[in-house]
């Protein structure tokens, strides 16, 4: 059964976990890493696999809650099971058919060793097996890895990068197939999280950094911190905004915008906003003040109307002196004479490589298309280039 | 009886902590604090150790501390692994909406099972380090988005984590703490019991921090200082009242 990460953007990049591989989420100690492994295992014990996860810092009541903050309800599927590591070691009798006390690593060890074989996919703790039972454990670790070569199985692992000796941070990157990097924006303090893919040795990849929001429900997002939406007077902004929103709020007079149509939407694991601009001249200043926070521009024009172009292709240079990616929208397709795409790329001067998108926002036909135009902008290379976000130590 | 001065938060209430620019770095300086700790300069980013042992006050003093620090609108982060949240609210007499005031209770997820977080207070059980580094991480962001730049954090007290975790691990989680803390610019108070950890263990920690509040007992008494690689003050000796340290004049 093919088995995934279930990680937004990292599936569409990795595509599969192939048996008897080893994938490692490499967390950064300030974030909250371990709901990634949490997230991957969940998405594959929907999928019909053999799923373990074992817990070696908190009870298995506990991990299970940790389950169900974010809407995984693990305990009711029967292909799930929790290798508790935990109750012996506190003392406590454990209820779970796999469990050891992380004192006598060889019944660890045998235990571990029995989970790998009969399931198809074992969450390990790796760091915190470290943590609890001493830097020695890494041999143990290390036949892990290799059992589960031998057996077909894969291994999801978290290692948090505590300040561990540069051997065992050595080793384990050399075991692990793949290595995802989940780390935080560090200012004086941190103020963003990303992820991104550091090694994945069945597949020849480019490196990706994408920045996420954890969700409860919901777990891993994909985040895309503003988007904006501009055009000229009455193209259909607002509209547009309205239409692919799951909630929009637009502060009008007269029917037209005159500060900030805003949206939200959770679409393919991102998480979006969207901010709408005035069209008219006297707001430009409005649109740079946005264009500097935005990561990415969708610019609607009305396409019945070339004699707006002049004016679209204006405030389209106004943001784009911060490099931003942009789509254009050719809205109002429903209408008998709007131009094609194509036409319009030629009155605008287009370059080739910019997506126009046909759409009609009064309808909702082709809006989403937009969106996942300018998401593939977003994640692809010019997010790589641009926005790789400094690795931490 | 002996005479008595006021009590503690009476004194650091006369406290101003104020802030000073000296060669471009940012100061707090405990004025008038003579009477407990003379002249104790503490640093931007600084990490203190509070050591000494059972029953001599050190929680009594850190909570004082970080009342007096809400007070002066710091933000606080107070990490409690032996008490619950519930019980260090009564004792602040804090409402739950004060939004400088954020903990993180490693106690009650432990007794019983899951507690839902709440925007002040997240839930962690001891041995989750990473998790407890997550949330005071978390914590700091709340405070830096919300404008608030000063921040306090009370770690109370280590001694649990080294009944759970070897001295390396805690060490490891303390390494980056006592790094955000610096680099945040924020205090940071740690108590550590003394007669729990081999002398080692105490050595080893010591060099995470910039100094330490000792607290003894002798003959019956109880004292306190400061100490760091700059400064020693005299034993003061105090008197440990049901919820408030007194200074024996």
């Amino acid at each position: 059964m093919k088995v995934i990460t279930g990680i937004p953007v990292l599936d569409d990049v990795i595509e599969e976990i192939p048996e008897g591989k080893i994938l490692t989420y490499w967390i950064d100690p300030e974030v909250e890493g371990n709901v990634f492994a949490m997230q991957t295992l969940f998405t594959n014990l929907e999928r019909g696999c053999k799923c373990a996860y074992t817990t070696i810092a908190y009870s298995p009541e506990v991990a299970i809650g940790e389950f169900n903050e974010f809407g995984w309800d693990v305990e009711n599927y029967e292909n799930f099971s929790i290798v508790d590591l935990y109750s012996g070691y506190v003392g406590l009798p454990s209820n779970c058919q796999y469990n050891a006390s992380p004192t006598d690593i060889e019944e660890v060890n045998e235990v571990m060793k029995k989970v790998i074989e009969n399931f198809d996919v074992v969450v390990i703790p790796v760091s915190s097996v470290i943590d609890v039972c001493g830097e020695d454990s890494i041999e143990c670790i290390g036949e892990w890895y290799d059992f589960a070569r031998e057996k077909e199985s894969r291994l999801i692992c978290t290692f948090v990068s505590w300040p561990y000796p540069e051997e065992i941070e050595k080793f384990v990157k050399n075991n692990s197939n793949a290595v995802i990097r989940v780390g935080g924006v560090h200012h004086r303090v941190i103020l963003g999280y990303y992820y991104g893919v550091v090694k994945v040795d069945w597949k020849n990849i480019k490196s990706k950094a994408i920045l996420f929001k954890l969700v409860k429900p919901g777990g891993v997002r994909a985040y895309i911190p503003k988007i904006l939406v501009t055009g000229p007077y009455n193209a259909g902004k607002s509209t547009f905004v309205h239409a692919v929103s799951m909630r929009a709020i637009s502060v009008d007079r007269l029917g037209t915008t005159v500060a900030l149509d805003h949206g939200h939407l959770e679409y393919k694991g991102f998480s979006i906003d969207l901010f709408g601009t005035p069209g008219q001249e006297r707001f430009d200043p409005i649109l740079k003040m946005l264009g500097r926070e935005a990561l990415g521009v969708i610019l609607v024009v009305d396409s019945t109307k070339p004699e707006t172009f002049p004016r679209a292709k204006q405030m389209l240079e106004a943001v784009a002196h911060f490099g931003l990616p942009y789509v254009v929208a050719a809205n109002k397709q429903d209408l008998p004479d709007a131009l094609p795409p194509e036409e319009i790329r030629k009155k605008m001067f287009l370059p080739e490589d910019v997506p126009i998108i046909p759409v009609s926002a009064k309808e909702g036909d082709g809006v989403y298309k937009v969106i996942d135009a300018l998401l593939e902008l977003l994640t692809g290379s010019w997010w790589v280039k641009e926005n790789e976000p400094e690795v931490s130590t | 009886m002996p005479e008595l001065s006021n009590d503690l938060s009476n004194i650091t209430h006369q406290l101003t902590f104020t802030l000073n620019v000296i060669y471009d770095v940012y100061v707090i300086i405990i004025m008038n604090m003579s009477q407990v700790l003379p002249d104790v300069q503490l640093k931007k980013g600084s990490n203190i150790m509070v050591y000494g042992p059972a029953f001599t006050g050190k929680s009594m003093f850190v909570r004082s501390i970080f009342r007096e620090f809400i007070r002066k609108g710091y933000g606080g982060i107070y990490v409690l692994t032996r008490d619950s949240a519930e019980t260090l609210m009564e004792w602040l007499d804090i409402d739950y909406s004060n939004k400088y005031v954020k903990i993180i209770d490693c106690v009650t997820k432990s007794m019983v099972g899951n507690v839902k977080d709440s925007d002040s207070i997240k839930y962690e059980t001891v041995m989750d380090l990473t998790g407890i580094s997550a949330k005071i991480s978390k914590f700091f962001e709340d405070f830096w988005r919300s404008g608030v730049r000063d921040i306090v954090v009370i770690f109370d007290s280590l001694s649990t984590l080294l009944m759970y975790m070897n001295l390396q691990t805690v060490f490891r989680f303390l390494h980056i703490l006592t790094g955000r803390v610096k680099v945040a610019g924020s205090v940071a108070f740690y108590i550590v019991e003394d007669g729990m950890h081999d002398e080692r263990t105490i050595a080893t920690l010591k060099q995470l921090f910039n100094g330490v509040i000792e607290f003894k007992e002798e003959n019956g008494k109880k004292y306190i200082r400061f100490v760091s690689s700059f400064t020693q003050t005299e034993w003061r000796e105090i008197v440990v009242e049901e919820n408030r340290v007194v200074v024996v004049v």
